[in-house]
């Protein structure tokens, strides 16, 4: 268990930036998921803390002690890899003694610890066959169970489950959580689905451009995104984005198909600002039938029914407000028919409002900023108000 | 319906083999032919019209064998083609995974030199190749024809290798590295190990360059101790007995079967082998 510490760090390709000053510090054991697109840096930053990457710039430390000129050889890290990995010429058990040999254990030791992963991951039977003789799920352990024989300080993986079907997936993410709960070794997941991230990390770091967008815990993340990126990445359905407007005296916000009342604190909160022209956001799962009338609302939303999904437990409807289209989770409803007229009611208190030109969340008011237990930052490099 | 279509692809299927019989058979007509030489008394080896069936001897195997200096050539053979294929492994399997596998200035410059050395023309070298061996006092030396031939295919052998090596995945010398692995390590335990297909293929293609090599080893060695098959083949064409075809085809056989049999050994190493190497950059 390792406290690892990252601080501005960055690393070019060419002239491309592929991560611009990356700072994170882990807590001991802490399973921290890094997330985003494609390209937005989340692998390059894995390999540079594992040391297949070099940093341009910046510093990295385990429990204080400068990583950044060590060789990957000598970093207590275990890594596993998107493809797995494995090495296709030995079987199992040697795949899994591979680092022990090259560190000279006690042949003793090596059986030992060699039996535990297995025993562990529920791999023993497969000890002696070749990876190419295995199933996806099991190279998938396999790779595991190599990461943990090592008993490392860091454990680094690089999307491991991609390769997987939805349901193996399913399995192999729970059971990687209850193995980094058992070992208790810190953790950095790389993946670019946001349920991973969600259901797994301690804290995830949201990423795009190769930049920090917020490092949050996973609800802190859904329910106070600090500006529309993460707001959008996170969340399935992804939340509905509309173009509005604050009144001259700020007390109600308009758009097309709406005209909600603001509460107080968030009058408050835009006047400070004195921002007119801004973006909405708010989440499907907090439109609401207008004839529900147990929960409060701050307005109504009139539009079109353009598709209808019977998700089982829901019912996730398509609509066009005004030539917008929207997405709405209800409950289970068999009446809602394509074609028909809508209202829809938004849940009082969940209206995220962004800058409609930085993205960035305005809801929190200027004095509440925390720059030190939120930190983001726009693509073009600068600190993002939050 | 069903009775008729199963007749027509059993017919094609007869049909397919019989061409491939004959292509087969027009092959290996030059083989056997060469085996029915070998086990034909030299009169019968020069009458016209020629005489499909002959009458069987081992008087070639015998003359050759007992007569001629032929368990010299072999050893020559041996020991120059197999030595310099180790020597070839010994220095392309690191410079190979050097081009596959490290970035430097002029790696690239540097793997199309080593190619280069290919493209002269034997003759050219010739002279100065015979002046250096003579200063070195080692003509007539199998150890001279091993350096050689070791020197032809040294590039050919590392292309083969680095077109393998290029193919292993990156991510596995990686998970190596991370493993604890140093170059050197990743390179025996991983790479090497991964690329034996390549390794066996270039082999065997050294091999079978270095037994054919003719004109330096017609250079470099004039007697019997450092004379390889190739060389001994051509003995048997002049003289006061003229040409011995029954003796060269024993000679020809003793070059190209054991060959023949390790190619057909390895053949699915070598297929791949080679097709790699062309579609390769």
């Amino acid at each position: 268990m390792a406290v690892v510490k990252l601080e501005n760090v960055c690393r070019y390709f060419g002239s491309t930036p592929a991560v611009l000053d990356f700072n994170l510090e882990t807590r001991e054991g802490e399973f921290v998921v890094l997330v985003g697109p494609s390209g937005c840096g989340k692998s390059t930053t894995l390999r540079m803390i594992a040391g297949l990457e070099e940093m341009d710039s910046g510093t990295l430390s385990f429990d204080g002690r400068p990583m950044q000129d060590v060789p990957v050889q000598d970093r207590e890290i275990a890594m596993v890899f998107q493809s797995y990995a494995l090495y296709p010429h030995r079987n199992v058990y040697d795949n899994l003694a591979f680092a022990l040999k090259l560190r000279r254990f006690p042949k003793a030791e090596i059986e030992k610890r060699v039996r535990h992963a297995a025993q562990t991951l529920d791999i023993e039977p497969l000890l002696l066959r070749k990876p190419r003789e295995l199933s996806g799920g099991q190279r998938q352990r396999v790779a595991l169970g190599r990461a943990i024989v090592r008993e490392p300080d860091v454990f680094l993986m690089d999307e491991p489950l991609s390769n997987l079907d939805a349901k193996l997936r399913v399995t192999m993410r729970a059971e990687i959580a209850k193995l980094h709960r058992r070992i208790g070794v810190t953790t950095f997941y790389v993946t670019h689905d946001q349920v991973e991230a969600m259901t797994m990390g301690d804290r995830i770091v949201v990423m795009n451009g190769g930049v920090i967008q917020q490092i949050a815990t996973p609800l802190a993340l859904y329910d106070e995104p600090v500006n529309s990126y993460v707001a959008g990445f996170i969340g399935n359905p992804p939340m509905n984005f509309l173009d509005a407007d604050v009144s001259e005296d700020g007390g109600r916000i308009r758009g097309p198909g709406f005209d909600f009342e603001l509460e107080p604190s968030l009058q408050q909160r835009l006047s400070s600002r004195n921002q007119h022209e801004v973006t909405i956001g708010f989440r499907p799962e907090h439109l609401k039938p207008r004839t529900d009338d147990a929960l409060p609302t701050m307005g109504i939303l009139q539009g079109t029914i353009e598709l209808v999904e019977q998700m089982g437990s829901t019912t996730d409807i398509r609509l066009t407000v005004d030539g917008h289209s929207l997405i709405a989770e209800l409950p289970r409803d068999q009446t809602l028919q394509i074609k028909d007229a809508v209202e829809l009611g938004l849940l009082a208190g969940r209206l995220h409002v962004f800058d409609r030109d930085s993205g960035d969340r305005l809801n929190v008011a200027v004095s509440e900023i925390q720059p030190s237990s939120v930190r983001s930052r726009q693509s073009n490099g600068k600190l993002a108000s939050v | 319906m069903a009775k008729s279509r199963r007749v027509s692809q059993h017919s094609s299927r007869i049909g397919r083999y019989l061409l491939l019989a004959c292509w087969a058979f027009f092959c290996l007509l030059p083989i056997v032919w060469l085996v029915t030489l070998s086990l034909r008394g030299r009169t019968e080896t020069m009458v016209n019209p020629p005489i499909y069936w002959p009458h069987f001897t081992l008087e070639a195997w015998r003359d050759t064998f007992e007569n001629w200096p032929m368990w010299a050539y072999l050893r020559n053979t041996f020991v120059a083609a197999i030595g310099s294929v180790l020597i070839d492994l010994l220095l392309a399997i690191p410079a190979a995974y050097s081009l596959a596998r490290f970035q430097y200035r002029g790696r690239d410059q540097i793997g199309f030199y080593i190619l280069s050395t290919r493209m002269i023309v034997p003759a050219a070298v010739a002279l100065p190749i015979y002046i250096l061996f003579k200063n070195l006092h080692l003509l007539d030396n199998p150890v001279a024809l091993m350096l050689i031939y070791a020197a032809i295919n040294l590039s050919i052998v590392t292309w083969v290798i680095r077109s393998y090596m290029i193919e292993v995945p990156r991510e596995i010398e990686e998970a190596a590295r991370v493993d604890g692995a140093r170059s050197i390590g990743i390179l025996l335990r991983v790479t090497l190990p991964l690329s034996i297909s390549g390794v066996v293929t270039a082999s065997i293609l050294a091999l079978i360059f270095a037994v054919n090599e003719f004109l330096f080893t017609l250079l470099i060695s004039y007697t019997d101790s450092a004379q390889t098959l190739s060389v001994g083949l051509a003995m048997f064409t002049g003289g006061s007995k003229g040409i011995i075809y029954n003796d060269i085809a024993v000679v020809a056989l003793v070059t190209f079967v054991p060959m023949f049999i390790l190619t057909l050994l390895i053949q699915r190493h070598l297929s791949r082998g080679l097709t790699m190497g062309a579609l390769k950059n």
